[in-house]
């Protein structure tokens, strides 16, 4: 495989053809924020959060998936591309239900440090019924509050890339898709043991070890 | 890459799901836990994976139905029809919300999206049998036929 030449905000760069934008902005020191991303696994590009410009492109492009092209004109920050990502912070917030305002792990909680790094406020769009699942204790190791819960498909993967055991899965669709494991059961300790690589990854706080009383 | 990776990301392996899904829900009305486990364990995947598929298709049920079950087209061109009226209609003669079945096990109600009859808006399908150019007032005579 060769190697292409682009161009991420005005900073000239050579990389393995095949390797992402994401990739190439990291090689020549462009920051792209992203979300869904775990790096080294395949991408999922869910998210949105990693859009760029790409000149000559009329939509813009997720940078964790778009592979890199010969003669690539990439701009990371453009108005129009921080305009975007801020809606689709506002989108993933309006989905990510939940008392963090009070949860004493919300300053973990990425989106909503996302949130505030592109000035996102509450969110405007007005939803009937907000996604809601109690919260679930069932597993001694990993503790479940899936109205956190904002589909970026990390736990999925985690799971599946690098636990290997591939317990986890997204079922249903569109408002109602949820990450279901099992016949969507509750994660009992019998199929999902004490790893915690999801928890690792999951940015919201839907994951996480199970509050001690 | 892992091998693992591929056959659950659509490889071979899960290729044949989907036909398969569809030939069990012909012989019984729902995907049950043990159903899908089978065919999880045929098709080398996790159980999860193959609930992910089937729940997303609302012709792969995976709760228990009614003997009968009424898909009512949900898009754009049923409800600029007044499919809104016709479900109203349905919810009122059977008592049941969408996603309910009736305590007597006789009919499920269900929300569709597009059920390619949108010639015949706003339509139904109930079981397999199409019914188009829907009325409120035509319900209950439909619904008695069964």
């Amino acid at each position: 495989m060769g190697n292409v030449n682009v161009i991420i905000d005005g900073k000239k760069v050579r990389v393995r053809e095949g390797s992402t934008i994401l990739e190439a902005a990291e090689v020549c020191g462009v920051t792209i924020p992203t979300f869904c991303h775990i790096k080294g696994l395949l991408p999922t590009g869910v998210c949105r959060v990693c859009v760029v410009e790409v000149k000559g492109s009329k939509t813009l492009v997720g940078a964790c998936h778009t592979p890199a092209s010969e003669g690539m004109i990439v701009s990371t920050h453009t108005p129009r591309v921080v305009a975007v990502r801020k809606v689709i912070v506002e989108l993933m917030l309006t989905g990510h239900t939940g008392d963090c305002v009070n949860d004493p792990n919300a300053e973990n909680c990425k989106l909503h440090n996302l949130a505030s790094d592109y000035e996102v406020g509450a969110p405007r769009f007005n939803v009937k019924s907000p996604r809601f699942y109690p919260a679930e204790e069932s597993n001694p190791y990993v503790r479940r509050d899936l109205s956190k819960c904002v589909l970026c498909r990390k736990c999925v993967k985690a799971c599946r890339e690098i636990a290997r055991k591939d317990v986890l899965s997204i079922g249903y669709r569109g408002f109602r898709s949820k990450v279901v494991s099992g016949y969507d059961e509750a994660l009992t300790a019998e199929v999902c043991r004490d790893c915690l690589i999801c928890i690792e990854h999951c940015p919201t706080g839907a994951l996480g070890k199970p509050v001690k009383v | 890459m892992s091998d693992k990776r591929e056959t659950t990301a659509g490889g071979q392996s899960g290729s044949g799901l989907l036909p398969g899904l569809k030939a069990e829900v012909e012989q019984r009305d729902y995907l049950s836990r043990e159903t899908l486990e089978g065919i999880a364990g045929q098709a080398g995947l996790p159980l999860s994976s193959v609930y992910g598929v089937a729940s997303f298709y609302a012709f792969l049920p995976v709760t228990r139905v009614g003997r009968n079950v009424i898909k009512v087209c949900n898009c754009l061109p049923c409800d600029l029809k007044d499919a809104q009226g016709v479900i109203g209609s349905i919810k009122k003669e059977l008592g049941i919300e969408p996603g309910q079945t009736t305590a007597d096990g006789k009919f499920t109600l269900e929300m569709v999206g597009c059920i390619g009859a949108c010639d015949q808006a706003p339509a139904m399908l109930i079981n397999d049998k199409l019914y188009g150019n829907l009325t409120s007032e035509g319900i209950a005579g439909i619904l008695k036929s069964y």
